[in-house]
């Protein structure tokens, strides 16, 4: 406010720098004139606090973020065509209007408030830009994808659940849950699910089963409505709530999918809640168990099948030498057998090749003896008669030669000494005694004439029986 | 092959899966293949008890009475 535009009354001065003091009343009418000169806009937000006058209704419009006193002729509201009691705490509106001040009279409170001069239920069109808006704005913030980086447990043993009590929703993901063969335990945080209590009461027990340890996942859920309707579950605060929690959160509200800003922030968002109950327990429990027989099967086999199996190897590799054995030993027969084959047949072979030479070889040695035969013949008969010349003349000559031997030999011949009359004196056994000391030793000997013999003895042999001397 | 306890359920289930196709595919020999087994049969035990535990039948607590229950739990002579 311009100090100029008031002029002043007294001139005493509280501080140094300050214009006035003013006078209140004057002031107030001032501030009310200044009030009324701002731009008129349009509001959107939830009314409560509603109620009416004999002249006017007031409320409140507020948001997650504030609220302004909101203030309508009923001859206003009345042009507005609402239906009867649609004007009522938890809608949406939109109002026309603009910041008025009432400066209070002698037994009237001063006040503030929004003059609306319009009034009508928010559309879809109103929401979804309000939506969007936010959405971009916690996009922007990276608050989308926190709960998508948070792992989330396939077999969760205690799950937390915020929706209302009463609601259909308990019981359709109760009956997903069943389905899933799931038996682990809930736990329940009931909370309003429509008005403009909702939104912090279903963040506050958000933020109470997080803290609880035990609880591994979360399931926000209500069933289906108009944006209006779930426009608790795109409230900012309660958005950035879930974006920061550490348990992952499983939203299921509405029928639509994507439709609330609770579904970008949360870990996962499905269109009911029995997809919830599948997703908050993403393995199938009896589907688990089986393929958990099947796999303790397998292994089983595995183990019982690498024994058995090697066992059989082994076994196998233990009959092998005897084997290999058995197969060397037929070889070896096989080629005995074929060896003995082939030396018989080559002894055949080369007995006859060889009987084949030996035969060229003897016919070339007869054909050669032959002609050699024939070539001695031919130079026999060439010299036999030589021959039987030399040999008549060696005959005759060897003739001559031993008749001269045998006169010479006669001529010696003792036979001959005795037929001339001597006598040769022998020993009894044929010996001859050639000295008169040996006819003495002899005393006994015979005399060999050429026609005969005489026993003869010496004198000093004492003739046979006596032993004594005897001449003869 | 770890001694220690899997990290969770999916854990278990994803190392039991390579096991099995790794006994199917017939190239662990012989030692490997009981190392395998024996872990094996470890965390289908494990398996098993996570099953068990979401098994008895669902319960339903408020957050109240789960809060009530745990500290009376923890307290004491309670």
């Amino acid at each position: 406010m311009d100090s100029s535009q008031i002029s002043l009354g007294v001139g005493a001065r509280p501080g140094p720098d300050l214009p006035g003091p003013f006078a209140v009343g004057r002031y107030a009418k001032v501030l009310q004139e200044e009030m009324r000169k701002r731009a008129r806009v349009l509001l959107i937000g939830e009314v409560t606090g509603m109620g009416r006058s004999r002249k006017q209704a007031y409320f409140e419009l507020r948001d997650g973020e504030g609220a302004v006193p909101c203030v309508i002729w009923l001859n206003d509201l009345e042009r507005a065509g609402l239906p009867e009691g649609a004007l009522r705490d938890g809608v949406e509106v939109v109002i026309a209007g603009g910041p008025d001040y009432y400066p209070g009279g002698g037994a009237a409170s001063p006040s503030f408030s929004f003059r609306a001069t319009h009034v009508r239920l928010a559309g879809e069109g109103d929401l979804m830009a309000r939506l969007e808006a936010l959405r971009t704005q916690l996009r922007g913030e990276g608050l989308f994808e926190l709960q998508k980086q948070l792992a989330r447990p396939a077999l969760p043993k205690t799950i937390g659940v915020v929706t209302a009590e009463g609601g259909a929703a308990r019981r359709d993901l109760l009956a997903g849950l069943a389905r899933r063969g799931w038996g682990g335990t809930v736990v329940w945080a009931f909370a309003p699910v429509q008005d403009r209590h909702a939104a912090p009461a279903i963040a506050r027990a958000l933020q109470d089963l997080a803290a609880r340890p035990e609880i591994e996942a979360i399931v926000v859920t209500r069933g289906g409505g108009s944006l209006a309707d779930l426009w608790a579950f795109c409230d900012e605060t309660l958005c950035r709530t879930v974006a920061m929690l550490r348990v992952p959160v499983v939203s299921a509200v509405g029928h639509e999918r994507d439709s609330t800003l609770i579904d970008d922030v949360a870990a996962i968002f499905c269109s009911t809640p029995t997809h919830a109950a599948e997703a908050v327990v993403p393995l199938d429990c009896g589907a688990a168990r089986r393929d958990l027989g099947r796999m303790a099967l397998t292994l089983r086999r595995g183990a019982d099948g690498a024994i058995g199996a090697r066992a059989r190897h082994l076994g196998a590799l233990a009959r092998g030498p005897a084997r290999a054995l058995q197969r060397q030993r037929t070889f070896l027969n096989q080629k005995t057998r074929e060896i003995r084959a082939a030396s018989e047949r080559g002894i055949a072979e080369r007995a006859a090749s060889q009987r084949r030479i030996a035969g060229l070889v003897l016919e070339r040695a007869r054909r050669r003896a032959l002609g050699q035969v024939e070539r001695a013949g031919e130079e026999g008969r060439r010299h036999g008669v030589a021959l039987d010349m030399a040999s008549e003349r060696a005959v005759a000559q060897r003739r001559e030669a031993l008749r001269q031997a045998a006169v010479a030999l006669r001529a010696h011949d003792p036979e001959r000494t005795l037929e001339r009359g001597y006598a040769l004196a022998e020993t009894e056994d044929g010996e001859p005694l050639t000295g008169a000391a040996a006819v003495a030793a002899a005393g006994r000997f015979s005399l060999r004439f050429s026609d005969g013999r005489v026993d003869a003895r010496t004198a000093a042999d004492p003739g046979p029986g006596t032993g004594g001397d005897r001449r003869d | 092959m770890t001694d220690s306890a899997p990290a969770s359920y999916e854990d278990a289930v994803e190392r039991l899966e390579e096991i099995i196709d790794r006994l199917d595919s017939g190239q662990a020999g012989l030692r490997e293949t009981l190392d395998l087994c024996k872990e094996g049969r470890t965390l289908v035990d494990y398996c098993a008890g996570e099953l068990d535990a979401v098994g008895e039948g669902l319960k339903e607590l408020n957050l109240d009475d789960l809060a009530a229950k745990l500290d009376s739990s923890a307290t004491p002579g309670a």
